[in-house]
């Protein structure tokens, strides 16, 4: 099956700096894919890349098995719908023109049901000129361009940065909507409610350079347990035990940390320990899995 | 990309519809001033000028009649420092001034090539050129009905054709180098040397001996309004234009769709 989004070795140089440092990866038909990393690590760049906005100083881009370079980019815009948080719009518009300005350009029209449903969720105000409104009411409209045209592949970039809770929920029922009809979607995201909702796979990117490349559900598994034990003398954690924090309360000294060994394991571990006051063991969520991810990033950062 | 040709329109309304009653506004004032110069009583003033100031008001003879004086009046000295402006906010606004606020970026995001970008703004370009270079004739129409005044058609449709073609040729350059370079600095650099550059070139080449080799380096010489005015058109001049259209428009199609676009 051809891949809808493939990056062979892809690299954007500015002199000695790598933005993107040999990136390869592949996104199939149907899928939601996470693209995650710190400010700077080369989202942006990548999706620029993908879009055909600038040329790769190496490797190259392929979308719907065509290779993208900058003259031919438009080829495969007519089959994607792109918005980003910061999107800036024609500030002379009103929202209704922007739209129908955006179908004219993909031969499609406003009058259809997608549309009338899109404004009916996002409720964002048409009749007023883009430069007047507030950065969340030019996101929705971003949000109804990208999806109104009913393309094959949505990328996003940091989309829902600038909604509100309500509507960042609008946003990701949209997305899950969009992924059932059979759209693939790339977004890059710092929200981590959001990858973990919504993408089937998670790329973390990291200083350009692609590090995880993990199916979300392998995170949710290997998530593991949250343990968290009190005890009246200071112990060591178990030998797997990840992401440990300890200190001392008034009631004695507490251990957290997260434990994706075999129960039994734990339960010997456990069974060691003088003065057990408290403990509790609760599942790790794929959220905080992912939270823990970007962590370790920033901390090797450091 | 007739879509995007009648945005730019669109866009651009209040910018055409100032420009344009700012210039046709110039048209009409200067016209309306030549019965007070045509009667030969404000000579002695003018004679008394030094010669580089008498650069900046033209050969008196021209003042006595009227295609001379339009010619010199209108469009030989005034209408350049104008049109020279207009050319560089519209083109600049379309390229650099886009691209700087992530508009062509938003742009380059939709299923149109860059090509008919650039050649969607540029019909745009030239339109509004053709305006701007009306509005001057609309402008001298009214003066000469208020003061009783006529002049064969035939020169202002000369002038106005001329006009068209300097405004949209430095347009095209400045267009070109922006959209080519995407550099706000160098865009907006280019066009003041060029503009500024060649403006006093034009103006003091009459009266400074060492600048008279350099004056065909000037954008405006070969717009030649008062020779205009009085029928003697030397196609070689509209052949300059020309050129310098179709180059500009065949750099930026060249460049444009081969470099990065700038995000916000």
């Amino acid at each position: 099956m051809t891949a809808i989004i493939a990056t062979k070795n892809l690299s954007k140089r500015y002199g000695n700096y790598a933005a993107v440092d040999d990136v390869s990866f592949s996104v199939h038909k149907g899928e939601v894919i996470g693209f995650v990393g710190l400010n700077g690590a080369g989202k942006s760049t990548t999706i620029n890349m993908l879009l055909g906005f600038q040329h790769p100083s190496g490797g190259e881009v392929e979308l719907f098995g065509e290779r993208v370079t900058l003259p031919n980019a438009h080829h495969s815009h007519r089959r994607i719908g792109f918005a980003t948080g910061d999107m800036s719009l024609f500030d002379g518009m009103t929202g209704a023109q922007y739209l129908r300005f955006v179908a004219r350009s993909y031969g499609v029209s406003t009058n259809t049901e997608l549309f009338k449903s899109l404004v009916t969720r996002f409720d964002p105000q048409l009749d007023k000129k883009l430069n007047t409104l507030s950065r969340g009411n030019k996101q929705k409209i971003a949000l109804i361009s990208a999806f109104m045209t009913e393309p094959e592949l949505i990328i996003l970039d940091e989309p829902s940065s600038g909604l509100d809770p309500l509507m960042q929920q609008h946003f990701i029922e949209l997305v899950r909507e969009a992924s059932e009809n059979g759209a693939t979607i790339f977004m890059s995201s710092h929200y981590l409610n959001e990858v973990t909702d919504v993408c089937t796979r998670i790329l973390l990117i990291k200083n350009g350079k692609l590090v995880k490349d993990i199916p979300t559900s392998d995170l949710e598994t290997q998530a593991g347990k949250l343990v968290r034990v009190m005890t009246k003398e200071r112990v060591t954690a178990p030998r797997a035990a990840e992401m440990v924090e300890a200190h001392k309360q008034t009631e004695g000294y507490v251990l957290e940390f997260i434990y994706k060994e075999k129960a039994i394991r734990l339960q010997e571990w456990l069974g060691t320990l003088p003065h057990l006051l408290d403990v509790t063991i609760t599942d790790h969520s794929a959220e905080a899995a992912f939270e823990d991810l970007y962590q370790e990033e920033e901390s090797e950062n450091v | 990309m007739f879509n995007l040709f009648f945005k730019t329109l669109r866009d651009k309304r209040y910018f055409i519809l100032g420009w344009a009653i700012g210039i046709g506004f110039l048209g009409f004032v200067m016209t309306s001033f030549f019965p007070s110069f045509s009667g030969g009583q404000i000579d002695g003033l003018l004679d008394s000028l030094p010669p580089a100031l008498q650069g900046l008001v033209g050969d008196l003879q021209d003042w006595k009649e009227l295609p001379g004086y339009i010619g010199s009046q209108v469009f030989d000295i005034r209408l350049p420092i104008f049109i020279s402006i207009l050319s560089i906010l519209l083109a600049i606004g379309l390229t650099v001034g886009e691209e700087d606020k992530g508009q062509l970026r938003t742009l380059i995001a939709l299923p149109v090539s860059r090509r008919k970008i650039i050649l969607a703004k540029w019909f745009s370009i030239v339109i509004i050129c053709f305006v701007a270079s009306l509005a001057p004739i609309i402008g001298v129409e009214v003066g000469l009905l208020t003061i009783g005044e006529s002049v064969d058609q035939m020169v202002l449709v000369r002038l106005g054709l001329f006009t068209w073609l300097l405004v949209t040729a430095l347009a095209s350059l400045i267009f070109a180098i922006g959209l080519s370079t995407g550099k706000r600095a160098i865009t907006t650099g280019v066009a003041i040397i060029l503009a500024i550059g060649s403006f006093l070139l034009s103006t003091f080449a009459q009266a400074v001996d060492w600048l008279e080799p350099y004056e065909k380096l000037s954008f405006f010489h070969y717009f030649p309004a008062v020779e205009i005015a009085h029928g003697t058109v030397e196609w070689g001049n509209a052949v300059f234009y020309g050129v310098v259209i179709l180059v500009s428009l065949f750099i930026a199609l060249l460049f444009f769709p081969r470099r990065d676009v700038k995000s916000v």
